[in-house]
């Protein structure tokens, strides 16, 4: 018979307490190992980019986001830790519970704060990691949001130069990643940028490259009627697809069919570009070489352009009804 | 055309047109083979074999899975007034599969057309060969057994139809990468076929109404010679220059003024003759603009206002349903919601001009609600930090004074607090700040101390802040409280925070005990003695020691049985005590009665002392009493009067709930009686006061 010795009871003891260590770390395929559970800290990490807030939580008072706005916000981040904590409230029942809790929250801030960046994982690109930083972004209220589904949205920590058309991919050091960006009501689109951008861009959709003309208001002498409409194109370079010129002037008036609101004649408006020398179409002009010229090309707003204004002076952008004096004499005076 | 190139990303290349080498129908294929000697000279040739192909496509339906996009959104509202309707294929050999007539082979059959509400009619599900011109017959397979088809007349082809020589210029394809989720939108060869439309949707700028469009991508296979043919184009157009309006020839005669004025009549031989033969459209459309322009139809301005306030409901509707439809049937339904505006006989309206008949494979309906586009609308933004209470504009001089605000003044801080009510849990209604998530200045995280913890709250109210104007700050408790209730409500949320509690926090008490049974020196020698290792010694040694001394390790005993309650009544005499004070006899009485009867028969016997008074009226007389009991017959008739007509036969009361809640509130106010509801019972006091209620009630007219 085999003898017992205390070194077999603690060999015995920690094999057996190692049979339950797995389920103590949740092994990441992109982190590591981690405390928290995957799908916690997924669960965790999306709540935390306020996904399922209600919208009153996020915007108090309907007045402070009127109609045709847009509002720029730095997240808080000590509101959304305190959404986490609440969140975590959850499983402690007892103060043991609570004081194992407390020892680990330190360790369970950072796994989310790094899974924060995962939540919204464009095909193709990294995860980013690195210490979480600020958070800003924006709510943006306007008709543009319902009828535009699918607007891209883009920030720059600096102004680009180079061509509009470039295309920066999401990994670019310049370019801030999106955290989120999500339509909360079909007018309503919240944006959150990981960090603090100097330039965002938003622009039209893409999806469903589209045409049309320039609309500009016809005096026909007898009066000003803003129904009278006259159609507008800027021919382009069929070789190159790049406008002929820069001369806003230097437009073809497109030809409509008398009688009928907004009725284009193709055929006639087509001839019009193929006479045109510096278009280079070719005799026999093609739809190819039509949709270039009527391809229009979405637009793009451009929030901090230093071209436009350095630097807007604050009263323009923030107009609180209740100045930190005042707020600071009431204090002084209960 | 350049040389094909790798599309890249971000990038496409347009071409004309995707021509397939077959167009659609029934082929046969026969092969024949000749047989010669070495020498090539004929022996004969085997029979020929004939083989039959169908290439089949689309015609009447454009099949779900074909559609990639469309622009303008289908029931969408915006400024699309300087852009191109466009529906987007993903077969890039689509809109050139069939002929539009015999030997077009490089002409699409396929056109957008954009037709506002009143100017075309869409039919609903009609068998295939009713769908296009009667007098038109398409031969070949049809791919559906039923389909829709736009009618539509004379002059609104010529005026809203593109020309037969512009369907090629208004179809090409588009080759993207498609990886380029941009462009590719989800396609899976990255070739797409586009059809665009030949008109601007326009939006009523006088009026500023928004104005429905449908986009119906039609079939002019067959009907290729009818499309438009309009006069020379002309610079410059009149956004709400009218084109036709069926509506206006289908107008009830319900406007009396018209019925009055007998213009109705005027109108009427428009309708009545059926004159077939109209085949000049421009004359038609000359002799149905002179009609229009003789009866007062409505004007262009009073249509539109109609369209609007259809419009506000349509678009509305359309979502309604599409929220609410079943899903089999929600496809069928929005649609039939769509068309509201296009609906009707127009064949049966329109006598004077000929109608055409246009299979449609997909239509879909947007709202033109502004004008400029999103150009604009960017540019129109109002551009602040959240926080930034909206821009007051002070009012034109001599405008009327603006009627006083319903709520008061918003309280946006400069250190974005807002001011919010607040119910208190004691009920008190007091003000509180409130700052959201989404702040007007970088504010900071918790740091962690020297041993690397970070403070943690457990409750909400430990985020509770107090501010110095005596308001409390309810910005994170409210944030911690929203945590815990979505967490709560999403039941695999709490069990995976269970789970991680009880597994891998159990873990790692496991491991702190283990850390410390290591270094306690007395473990070694009791382990010698273990024989069947170290769970079962340490549960015998538990017991044993937790034996030994219960009351320290377990608790002090308790004893088995708790001695009863004193019960004051249960001594001799206690009862009757009990019983003759309530009922103000002398409890030596009873006691004696009860000597030689028993208890019950004593309590029987004994006199219950009762006040009489002098008199038999009333003790109360004058103006006061009748006061008095004006107001109780007047409370009793008001209590009993829904009761009265619910007696049965047997005296009994139904209690219906109507009942039940008069008698409650009734008779006990608050703490009111409640009666069983079924059980059957003799007549009352409270019933006799019902039927004197009841008699009173009858002579009340009399009375008054």
């Amino acid at each position: 018979m085999k003898t017992f010795s205390s070194t077999h009871a603690m060999e015995a003891a920690v094999a057996a307490i190692k049979e339950v260590q797995p389920g103590r770390q949740d092994d990441d395929p992109s982190f590591g190992p981690r405390v928290v559970p995957g799908e916690l800290r997924g669960w965790l990490a999306r709540l935390r980019l306020l996904q399922g807030v209600p919208f009153s939580y996020l915007v108090p008072d309907a007045e402070l986001l009127p109609r045709e706005s847009i509002r720029f916000f730095y997240l808080d981040r000590a509101w959304t830790d305190a959404l986490v904590q609440g969140a975590l409230s959850v499983g402690t029942v007892n103060s043991s519970d609570r004081a194992e809790l407390a020892a680990l929250y330190a360790r369970v801030r950072d796994e989310v704060d790094e899974e924060e960046r995962r939540v919204r994982l464009p095909g193709g690109e990294k995860v980013q990691q690195g210490a979480a930083g600020a958070v800003s972004g924006f709510v943006l209220r306007s008709r543009a949001v319902s009828g535009w589904p699918g607007l891209h949205v883009r920030a720059y920590d600096r102004e680009l130069g180079g061509p509009d058309a470039a295309q920066i991919p999401e990994s670019d050091p310049r370019r801030m990643k999106l955290l989120r960006m999500e339509r909360l009501a079909p007018a309503v689109m919240l944006v959150l940028f990981d960090g603090v951008p100097a330039v965002v861009h938003i622009e039209e959709p893409r999806q469903g490259i589209q045409f049309g003309v320039r609309l500009k208001p016809m005096s026909t002498g007898t009066g000003t009627d803003p129904n009278n409409l006259q159609a507008l194109t800027k021919p382009r370079n069929a070789l190159t697809g790049e406008d002929v010129n820069t001369n806003d002037n230097d437009m073809v008036a497109v030809p409509c069919r008398p009688g009928t609101p907004g009725v284009l004649d193709i055929a006639k408006l087509n001839e019009a570009l193929r006479v045109r020398a510096d278009t280079h179409m070719g005799a026999a002009v093609d739809s190819a070489e039509f949709a270039l010229q009527m391809l229009r090309f979405p637009y793009r707003q451009v929030f901090g352009d230093p071209s436009v204004n350095a630097s807007p002076p604050m009263v323009d952008v923030f107009r609180p009804t209740i100045s930190l004096k005042v707020l600071k004499q009431s204090f002084l005076q209960s | 055309m350049p040389p094909p190139t790798l599309v890249t990303t971000g990038h496409f290349i347009l071409r004309p047109m995707a021509n397939p080498p077959l167009k659609a129908g029934d082929y046969t294929l026969t092969g024949a083979v000749d047989v010669n000697k070495a020498d090539d000279t004929p022996v004969g040739a085997v029979q020929a074999q004939a083989t039959h192909l169908r290439i089949s496509s689309p015609r009447f339906q454009l099949p779900p899975e074909q559609l990639l996009s469309c622009f303008p959104p289908a029931n969408s509202e915006g400024a699309y007034e300087n852009r191109l309707p466009q529906i987007v294929l993903k077969r890039r050999t689509l809109p050139w599969e069939r002929e539009p007539a015999p030997g077009a082979t490089t002409t699409p059959w396929l056109a957008l057309v954009v037709i506002a509400e009143g100017e075309a009619a869409l039919s609903g599900d009609t068998p295939v060969a009713g769908c296009v011109t009667p007098g038109v017959v398409l031969t070949g397979p049809s791919d559906v057994a039923t389909g829709n088809y736009l009618s539509v007349t004379r002059t609104v082809i010529d005026k809203v139809f593109p020309k037969k020589e512009e369907l090629a210029l208004l179809c090409h394809v588009r080759e993207v990468d498609v990886n380029d989720t941009e462009l590719a939108n989800g396609d899976d060869d990255g070739f797409l076929a586009t059809v665009i439309a030949n008109r601007l949707p326009q939006f009523d700028r006088t009026n500023n109404k928004p104005v429905r469009y449908m986009a119906c991508l039609i079939n002019v296979e067959g009907q290729l010679e009818e499309l438009a043919k309009p006069p020379p184009p002309v610079v410059g157009f009149h956004a709400l220059a009218e084109v036709f309006d069926y509506r206006a020839m289908a107008v009830p005669s319900g406007d009396p003024d018209r019925l009055v004025m007998g213009t109705v009549a005027s109108a009427k031989p428009v309708v009545a003759v059926r004159s077939r033969a109209a085949p000049g459209g421009s004359v038609a459309a000359a002799r149905i603009d002179k009609v229009a322009a003789a009866a007062p139809a409505p004007s262009s301005s009073k249509h539109s206002s109609g369209a609007a306030s259809q419009w506000q409901t349509t678009t509305q509707r359309i979502e309604q349903v599409a929220l609410t439809a079943s899903e089999n049937e929600a496809g069928r339904l929005v649609r039939d919601v769509m068309l509201e505006g296009y609906r009707g006989n127009l064949e049966h309206l329109i006598t004077l001009e000929r109608t055409y008949r246009f299979p449609v494979l997909q239509h879909w309906s947007f709202t033109v609600s502004g004008s400029g586009g999103f150009e604009s609308l960017m540019r129109g933004l109002d551009v602040g930090l959240l926080g930034t209470a909206p821009e007051v504009h002070p009012p034109p001089p001599g405008a009327p004074p603006k009627p006083a605000e319903p709520r008061p003044a918003p309280e946006f801080t400069e250190t974005g607090h807002v001011g919010l009510p607040h119910l208190t849990r004691r009920g008190d209604r007091v003000r509180a700040w409130y700052r959201g998530p989404l702040g007007s200045f970088p504010t900071t995280r918790d740091a962690p101390d020297v041993q690397g913890r970070l403070p943690l709250a457990h409750v909400s109210d430990q985020l509770r802040r107090s501010v110095p104007d005596g308001r409390e700050d309810l910005s994170l408790a409210a944030a911690f409280e929203i945590g815990r209730l979505l967490a709560l409500s999403q039941p695999s949320v709490v069990r995976a925070l269970l789970a991680w509690r009880a597994e891998q926090f159990g873990a790692s008490r496991a491991a702190q005990i283990l850390g410390l049974l290591k270094d306690a020196p007395k473990i070694g020698a009791l382990l010698k003695n273990a024989k069947n290792g170290l769970a079962e010694l340490l549960s015998r040694h538990l017991v044993l020691s937790a034996a030994e001394k219960p009351g320290k390790v377990l608790a002090p005993t308790r004893p088995v049985v708790d001695p009863g309650r004193e019960l004051p009544y249960a001594k001799e005499g206690g009862l009757d005590k009990l019983i003759s004070e309530g009922f103000g006899f002398s409890a030596a009485q009873v006691g004696k009665l009860r000597q030689g009867i028993g208890t019950v028969a004593a309590l029987q016997r004994t006199e219950v002392p009762v006040v009489s008074t002098a008199q038999d009226g009333p003790v109360l007389r004058g103006a006061e009493a009748d006061r008095l009991r004006a107001g109780l017959d007047a409370a009793v008739d008001r209590l009993t009067a829904n009761s009265i007509g619910q007696q049965v036969p047997g005296g009994g009361l139904t209690h219906g709930l109507s009942d039940l809640t008069h008698v409650t509130v009734g008779l006990g106010g608050p703490r009111g009686r409640r009666r069983n509801a079924s059980t059957e019972r003799a007549p009352d006091a409270l019933d006799d006061l019902l039927a004197r209620a009841s008699a009173r009630k009858g002579r009340m007219p009399e009375s008054k």
